[in-house]
């Protein structure tokens, strides 16, 4: 059996495994009488692939505490040692450690009521990358396979999908997958570096023999379509030219160049460049990126550990911002940042915070939301919700909704409807533009 | 010589929901101040039969030092403040907001003279205990890790002599100061007590949490945690470094059977042994022999001990820590060595 592409951490990226899967995929959706239909409808031209909404969801694995980034309770006993300090908007407060965003708060959507009921590192990251649980026959899409089934076109040239995911701690529990929605919408991971394996031409094979072959391919592959309408064929075709497209989109993975006043924006560390790579991404129309930050599981020494990361995730997540806003991204790209769950108010013996999923946060802006909007509200421990309880299913309707997906929307496989959320689930209206 | 360190068990102790976080006792008496994650400096009669601590407020976040300096008791605080305190009334006498970040630790010098603050803003700052005048800022440590997160400067001690200032963070570097000239006249470094995991979990865990001159002055040690292979957690053996510092070299390491962090270290007057505590999920008391490099006792304590203080020439230990202070005496089969 070929391996997929996207790989674990075993299987490196290649666009030539790339291409191998996209084709393998293809033909075994097609020649699955049950699988959904992916590549010849009437959507691929819609108005809303059209509009080219995009996404970055900034993955916080291992779960973050809502106490020490966006849900501060200072001077009570579950407070932590932080203080919190006032945002740009009036009578909302984050944590002191966040003080860029505390700027540019009025530009985000925060929700601070997510019961998710679900504190297993593993399980809770596939139920926040699918706002479901899946069923014992049925794997669910996750969030980045549906945004790009949705929201990619398929003549796209670059990758509709990509996750970084640098540490290996956590790295496979999501289980990313595109399940019946075929090979091409499964992401590319990039793990060990900042670029995809492989991504340069073969040694010894000279530029102008790599775009005679792929003219020799095209043209054979054009004769043989004359006259059919298969959509195998055109799959074939359009895998060899989203290959092509993502070698020729070398530079898209250079951060170098970039000028040295935005990468200075970003920060030096790791997650500041990819994020810095993410925005390049969408710019050149990958619908969704995925980032991730590992590991936030603070069992011990909580607070130092949030003294750490959470100034990154300040600088990082201030960056995007102005950087998607002054591109005009902004308009067509949300941002999600959330981790699986968020950290107990309790704080034990070794100062550390453990998991919890009762009462914690996560933060959005960009399209499709409320600018300033604070959803939802813990109670003065911050152990329970006590206004606006939410759920992942809510959260992941939300985010459809916001880039324009109808969250009622249903895939067949074969002859069963599959929505794209539970039946149902309804998005926070509230937060939505 | 036979060394036989003392073997405490818990006299008296007090529940609570907050975290005692540093401590300070009146010398030849048995009132203690308690600092607290609840903000507030506490006084506490230790010798009352029911332990009842009165609250004195003033500051806003952890409170992470406490000195006594003669007359003056000192506080400092995660709030970045210190404050002066008449321990007659309870009442803050002035609050000094000079750290730009978080303050660790606070120690008075031997003569009471002098109190020295460090904080996350990685400066040294020599005050005068009475009129709380600065006298100096010592920098020596770096602002960023080496790969470029936030660092912090944990702790600092006083040489027995008042002579030297130890001072010590995130990252295992360690600077010996000369009080005097406020100059730096060494530096050490203890890399072991800090894991940086760049690959499985990109963030790091540990630092030198305590440091102590011996009597003489010519051994320094340092404490903390070992190499973490998980640093979402304490899950190493509780460590302590040994530096001849003069030399700049190693004088030893010793690891403790118990997992977790050293926080508090002192060694006997005489130099005899060196009491090590701390903990992890569980708390620890452990007697170091210096000279010989080896654990001479190991025991559980009730709780994580963040401070702990010995009487002068009795047979207790005060100790603050996780929801809980305690009072500890020598069991009748050993006094503690004098």
């Amino acid at each position: 059996m070929k391996t997929p592409f996207c790989g674990s951490v075993e299987h490196d990226v290649s666009r030539r495994a790339f291409l191998g899967t996209v084709l393998t995929g293809t033909a075994a959706l097609i020649g699955q009488s049950s699988a959904v239909h992916c590549f010849a409808e009437p959507a691929l031209t819609s108005a809303l692939k059209a509009q080219n909404k995009r996404v970055i969801l900034l993955w916080l694995a291992g779960g973050p505490s809502q106490l020490e980034t966006w849900d501060p309770k200072p001077g009570v006993i579950t407070g932590g040692p932080f203080a919190s300090m006032p945002t740009s908007i009036p009578g909302v407060h984050i944590s002191e450690l966040m003080p860029q965003m505390a700027q540019r708060l009025k530009h985000l959507c925060l929700i601070r009521s997510l019961n998710t009921k679900n504190a297993d590192h593993g399980q809770a990251a596939e139920l926040m990358m699918r706002g479901r649980i899946d069923e014992a026959s049925l794997r669910y899409p996750d969030m980045g396979a549906i945004l790009a089934r949705e929201l990619a076109r398929a003549d796209s040239k670059v990758p509709d999908y990509v996750s970084f995911y640098t540490a290996t701690e956590g790295r496979e529990m999501s289980k990313l997958t595109p399940s019946f929605l075929g090979a091409r919408y499964a992401p590319m991971k990039i793990a060990e570096n900042m670029t995809p394996a492989h991504l340069h031409r073969t040694a010894g094979l000279t530029e102008e023999d790599h775009f005679a072959r792929a003219q020799l391919q095209e043209m054979l592959s054009l004769r043989f379509m004359e006259g059919r309408d298969i959509a195998p064929a055109k799959s074939h075709a359009q895998a060899y030219a989203r290959v092509h497209g993502l070698m020729s989109s070398e530079e898209l993975f250079d951060i170098s160049k970039e000028p040295t006043a935005i990468r200075d924006k970003y920060g030096p560390t790791l997650f500041g460049q990819q994020a810095l790579m993410a925005r390049r991404m969408v710019e050149a129309g990958v619908s969704f990126v995925r980032v991730s930050r590992a590991w936030w599981d603070s069992h011990g020494q909580n607070f130092e550990t949030h003294q750490e990361m959470v100034p990154e995730l300040d600088r990082v997540m201030a960056a995007l911002h102005d950087d998607l806003q002054q591109r005009g991204l902004l308009e067509n790209t949300l941002v999600i940042a959330m981790g699986e769950f968020g950290r107990t108010p309790d704080i034990n013996a070794s100062l550390g915070r453990d998991h919890f999923a009762s009462a914690w946060s996560a933060a959005m802006f960009g399209c499709g939301v409320k600018s300033g909007a604070v959803f939802g509200k813990t109670d003065k421990l911050g152990k329970k919700v006590e206004e606006g309880e939410v759920n992942e299913g809510r959260l992941f309707a939300t985010i459809l909704r916001a880039v324009g997906v109808d969250h009622e929307k249903e895939y067949h496989v074969g002859a069963r409807p599959i929505p794209l959320v539970n039946p149902g689930i309804k998005p926070i209206v509230e937060v939505l533009a | 010589m036979a060394i036989d360190p003392p073997k405490f068990k818990v006299a008296k102790e007090l529940s609570r929901e907050d975290i005692f976080l540093s401590l300070a006792r009146v010398p030849g008496s048995e009132r203690v101040f308690l600092g607290s994650s609840d903000s507030n400096v506490y006084s506490l009669d230790g010798a009352a039969e029911k332990l009842s601590p009165v609250a004195m407020p003033g500051h806003t976040s952890y409170v992470t030092g406490l000195a006594l300096a003669g007359e003056q008791l000192v506080s400092g605080s995660y709030d970045r403040k210190l404050i002066w305190w008449d321990m007659a009334t309870g009442r803050a006498v002035r609050s000094i907001k000079k750290h730009d970040k978080w303050i660790r630790d606070v120690k008075a010098s031997p003569d009471g003279k002098l109190i020295a603050s460090v904080g996350d803003d990685m400066v040294c700052r020599l005050w005068d205990a009475e009129t709380a005048k600065l006298k100096h800022e010592l920098r020596g440590h770096e602002a960023l890790t080496p790969t470029n997160f936030p660092s912090m400067l944990y702790t600092c001690a006083f040489s027995a002599d008042g002579q030297l200032l130890a001072t010590a963070d995130r990252v295992g570097h360690i600077v010996v100061w000369d009080v005097a000239s406020a100059k730096s006249i060494a530096t050490v470094e203890a890399p072991g007590l800090y894991t940086w995991d760049g690959k499985q979990r990109i963030r790091s865990i540990g630092g030198v949490r305590a440091v102590a001159f011996s009597p003489d002055g010519k051994l320094l040690a340092a404490g903390g945690i070992d190499q973490v292979g998980n640093v979402d957690g304490l899950s190493a053996k509780a460590r302590v470094d040994l530096f001849r510092w003069e030399q700049k070299e190693s004088a030893g390491t010793l690891k403790l059977e118990k997992n977790g962090m050293i926080e508090f270290l002192t060694f006997h007057p005489k130099g005899d042994w060196l009491l090590a505590t701390g903990g992890g999920d569980k708390g620890v008391i452990a007697f170091i022999d210096p000279a010989e490099k080896k654990v001479l006792s190991e025991n559980e304590a009730p709780m994580f001990i963040h401070k702990i203080v010995l009487e002068e020439d009795g047979p207790r230990m005060f100790a603050a820590g996780h929801k809980k202070f305690a009072v500890f005496t020598a069991t009748q089969d050993s006094a503690p060595a004098k």
